[in-house]
């Protein structure tokens, strides 16, 4: 499956974006070291960007359109890992069983299943020839994305889940559902989300703990600085003592080093950036994420294909939706959900998964002139 | 757009994508700015609060010693087991109750105190949980450091009473600041927090600034557990100035023995040099350990015998010699007749008034003990004739005996360096009371002022500051313990956080030493009557010393109506003395409860002290007694 790489394969190479991710994961690494020097997680992290580098140039060399043909495969095989995780072969870690350990290896399988749902969806929403989006389409859109995401809520991950709807919906949005369905959906959500908490808090539905997380960003002074209010309020400091320039890795005055900062290489990982690397390296990191995101969207533009736009894309509001969710939580205005930040967070699938995501993005632009 | 549609505006779906997520992220790049730039500094403090600590060092107190030397009070290390707030807001403490209890031995109720008493407290106090704990229960704390991180042992210096009850009233105790002190605006202004040691009664609490050092602290940084990552910073404590007492341990313990050897084993000795008022005995029986209010607070066992004393009928904490009202009886008859002659109401040449054994002032007949003629001042003193000092105080009147109160200080206290004094009772303070009830003062109230029953109570300090006074003809100096404050020397380097200035040391200095006007005759026959007391066949003969000649008066105070003065309510016996009588060194004052006449167990007490002082009165050194 893997070409070997032709002179003009090299040329036609997207260097800038794989620049510019490997230049955010380093940066990342940088942080992961502040978040706590003396633990090996930011080492780990390294081999990590290592053998996701080599993901990356394996299938940024494959065409994509090979792998989108046998997207039905990787569905099945990614299906699979996900019932894995819930056999004895899972690991449970903090009541969530997330993680599956063959040979020794440990690794998170509801982010491999991503791209194959990604995949999945492109070839069934690529294959379309235009018009609006039906509802039998949308129907099967909903029933391939079903499957990964209820196996992902049986173990149970909200957060990981959460983050595969932004791809749903760049899948419905970009395959032509009719524009007073989004409207209606906007409003909708509008109205529902609010009903929801306040019928939810008056049935017991929504329980104590998840209450406090909320009233801790809509007033953060009212709840118990001790209790489940502690990460946002922890966070918010850390951001905020960070300044213009930050402490630049000074162990004394650390928050993560002294143990306030909680989950400080992965949740809160730009909580450890902002106190750091001030507001400067905060907007800096902000802006390299819209370069980057800018790199990709033009690929999408350039697509040859209606699958290769769909991959892009779809990986584009995975990606902005984690980033608004992880970087939100840490500056205090979302709730605190377990969202990794893409290519900064310490975790190898995750890690992974981004950079084969952003690998397909660099195939689809390589093979741009083809036909 | 390279794939394009018309009816799905794909390039505008794409775009609009786009758009939405730069909006996102520059909202983002807004939130940043105000949490960082507006705020930053407001967060920067935040995070310092909750990352650095002040661990206090306590500094030792100032050590006591008698006039020769000889220790009374110290402070020793002994490592106590503290528990710290901090930890402990995140844990339900219910639950903490049965293991600190069974793992250090402590009684559950106090446990249940110590919890609900330090949350009350600010975070990052910390408390003393167990005193004094030995290596099982050091070992138990380490054991479970992990388990119990709000515990902690620390090495910090306690009180140390040696002599156990002796001087236990002068010397007082320390404690905890009560929740009532830290209320009071005195102390919140010197910076007192809760857990503060400070003195409570006697010298310790008198002179709690001199005695107290400047504790230090620690500044540390602590992680998000409140355990200690680093040191930031030492600031080391300034010890407490020790203290020179001038008291002599000799003649205190030989008092104490004195009043020990009593029938009712209650009664107060106090002896002072009446040339510069220096306190030399002040003994208060029974007494107390101080030792238990310092040890015994976390125990049982200890709790039981403070709260023991207490609730003790014979007021073991309370401190006869300045807190004790009296009758002061015949003794009165002395500053009485040197204002007689003052006042003109008798005169040193024509000093005879009829004794009558006794008296009728309306239809009763108040009698006197003897049956004395028309006695002279002086012999009326040694034969302590009633009747004469109820005329004598019909002829001065009720102004006159409120004016003496005044001339020898009743009014007042005595100015003695110790806490809670009391002010006797004359009738220039129930004047204005009797009066009120009864619309006059009635001429057998001045009768019985004349010798200190019904109107007059005074403290035994009152009365020895006012006979030392006669004996020393007219001088008057305010009895007290203060000999010197030894200086102690600065700390840490002049113009840093850390430095404590020296500070000084100092002696003595009377507040108003004053003197009593009389004519030199006038004081003659006073003290005359005085020695014939003791060398002239007076009420305390027995009690002579040849060579050394003791003026002294007999004083019985009743306590109940004649007739019903027996067993518990027999009367009180004074006597009250100074020596040698025409130029006195010391002074010394006795006062037995409820023994009944004052020559037979007040005068024996005094001489026992008397013969202390002239064992080792010509180069006599004094004997080690420290370790009694």
């Amino acid at each position: 499956m893997v070409a070997i790489p032709e002179k003009r394969d090299l040329r036609d190479f997207d260097w800038l974006t794989a620049v510019l991710a490997l230049a955010i994961a380093s940066f990342g690494v940088w942080q992961i070291h502040n978040a706590m020097p003396s633990e090996g997680y930011w080492t780990k992290q390294i081999y990590g960007i290592g053998i996701a580098l080599v993901a990356f140039v394996v299938v940024s060399f494959t065409d994509y359109r090979r792998l989108i043909d046998s997207a039905p495969i990787f569905y099945v095989i990614g299906l699979i890992l996900l019932l894995l995780v819930l056999t004895p072969l899972g690991v449970q870690v903090n009541g969530q069983k997330a993680w599956l350990r063959i040979f020794g290896l440990q690794f998170q399988p509801s982010e491999i299943a991503k791209i194959s749902t990604v995949l999945m969806l492109a070839k069934y929403f690529g294959a379309k020839k235009g018009g609006t989006l039906t509802f039998r389409e949308m129907a099967v859109g909903g029933a391939i994305f079903a499957g990964p995401v209820a196996l992902i809520m049986l173990e149970p991950d909200a957060g990981q889940a959460i983050t595969y709807l932004p791809i749903l919906g760049a899948m419905f949005f970009l395959s032509g559902i009719k524009m007073r369905y989004v409207v209606l959906s906007v409003v909708a959500v509008a109205i529902f989300v609010p009903a929801a908490y306040i019928t939810g808090v008056k049935t017991g539905f929504i329980k104590r703990y998840q209450q406090e997380r909320i009233n801790a960003i809509i007033d953060p002074d009212s709840v118990d600085p001790r209790g489940y209010g502690y990460h946002t309020i922890q966070s918010t400091i850390t951001v905020g003592k960070g300044g213009l320039s930050g402490i630049k890795g000074d162990t004394e005055t650390s928050q993560s080093v002294l143990k306030f900062l909680p989950e400080p290489q992965t949740d809160f990982i730009f909580a450890v950036t902002a106190e750091n690397t001030g507001f400067i390296g905060c907007v800096s990191l902000l802006l390299a994420y819209a370069l980057l995101l800018s790199r990709l969207i033009a690929g999408a533009r350039e697509a040859s294909d209606r699958a290769g736009m769909l991959v892009i894309m779809s990986i584009v509001c995975g990606m902005v939706f984690q980033i608004c969710m992880n970087v939100g939580m840490a500056l205090g205005v979302l709730p605190v959900i377990g969202v990794p930040l893409p290519l900064m967070s310490a975790g190898l699938s995750a890690l992974l998964s981004t950079f084969v995501a952003i690998g397909f993005v660099v195939s689809v632009k390589l093979r741009r002139f083809v036909n | 757009m390279k794939i394009g549609d018309q009816v799905q505006n794909l390039g505008a779906r794409v775009a609009t994508i786009q758009v939405l997520a730069f909006v996102l992220l520059a909202l983002l790049g807004v939130r940043l700015y105000f949490l960082q730039i507006v705020n930053g500094e407001y967060y920067s403090d935040r995070a310092e609060s909750q990352r650095v600590r002040f661990i206090p060092i306590p500094a030792p107190r100032g050590a006591v010693f008698d006039r020769y030397g000889r220790l009374l009070v110290d402070s020793r290390p002994t490592y106590n087991v503290v528990l710290s707030n901090e930890p402990l807001k995140k844990i339900n403490v219910a639950d903490r109750v049965d293991d600190y209890s069974r793992g250090l031995g402590l009684e559950r109720q106090f446990v249940i105190e110590r919890l609900n008493l330090i949350k009350q407290q600010n975070e990052f106090e910390a408390m003393v949980l167990k005193e004094n704990v030995d290596m099982r229960d050091i070992t138990w704390v380490e054991a479970h450091a992990l388990e119990f991180p709000e515990l902690r042992v620390e090495l910090q210096p306690q009180r140390y009473y040696p002599l156990g009850t002796t001087l236990a009233h002068v010397l007082g105790y320390v404690g905890e600041i009560s929740p009532k002190q830290l209320e009071d605006p005195a102390y919140q202004e010197k910076g007192f927090r809760p857990g503060d040691i400070i003195g409570k009664g006697g010298l310790e609490q008198y002179y709690d600034e001199y005695l107290r050092g400047r504790p230090g602290y620690r500044k540390v940084l602590v992680d998000s557990r409140g355990r200690v990552q680093s040191e930031l910073e030492v600031v080391q404590p300034q010890s407490g100035q020790d203290l020179i007492t001038t008291i002599d341990l000799d003649l205190q313990l030989e008092a104490e023995k004195r009043l020990a050897d009593t029938p009712t084993k209650r009664g107060t000795i106090i002896a002072t040099d009446p040339n510069n008022g220096e306190v030399l005995v002040m003994a208060s029986a029974p007494s107390f350990d101080p030792n238990i209010f310092i040890s015994g607070r976390s125990s049982p066992d200890g709790r039981r015998a403070i709260a023991a004393y207490w609730q003790d009928e014979k007021r073991p904490l309370f401190n006869r010699a300045i807190q004790g009202h009296y009758p002061p009886g015949s003794t009165w008859k002395i500053p009485e007749s040197l204002a007689g002659l003052q006042q003109g109401a008798i005169t040193v040449e024509k000093s005879n008034l009829v004794c009558g054994g006794g008296i009728t002032i309306g239809s009763k007949f108040t009698r006197c003990m003897g049956s004395h003629g028309s006695p002279p001042l002086s012999y009326a003193i040694t034969k302590s004739c009633d009747g004469y000092y109820y005329r004598l105080a019909l002829k001065m009147k009720i102004e006159g005996v409120i004016q003496m109160v005044e001339t020898f200080g009743f009014d007042k206290r005595s100015g003695v360096d110790l806490p809670n004094e009391k002010v006797p009772q004359t009738p220039k303070s129930h004047m204005a009371g009797v009066i009120k009830r009864e619309g006059k003062w009635s001429d057998i109230r001045t009768v019985y002022s004349g010798i200190g029953q019904d109107t007059v109570v005074v403290t035994p300090i009152s009365m020895l500051h006012a006979v030392a006074a006669i004996g020393m003809r007219g001088q008057m100096v305010t009895p007290h313990f203060l000999k010197e404050f030894r200086s102690i020397a600065a700390v840490g380097s002049e113009g840093q956080s850390d430095y404590f200035a020296q500070r000084a040391g100092f002696g003595y200095k009377d507040p108003e030493p004053r003197l009593i006007e009389a004519t030199p005759d006038q004081w003659d026959v006073v003290i005359k009557g005085m020695w014939g007391v003791v060398n002239g066949g007076g009420t305390a003969g027995s009690i002579r010393i040849p060579d050394f000649d003791i003026a002294g008066k007999t004083g019985t105070a009743q306590v109940a109506a004649l007739g019903k003065d027996v067993g518990d309510k027999k009367d009180h016996a004074w006597f009250v003395s100074f020596a040698p009588a025409y130029k006195p060194e010391i002074a010394v004052i006795a006062l037995i409860e409820n023994v009944g006449f004052g020559g037979s167990f007040a005068a024996p007490a005094v001489r026992g002290v008397y013969d202390a002082y002239l064992a080792k009165r010509p180069g006599h050194t004094p004997q080690e007694v420290a370790a009694k």
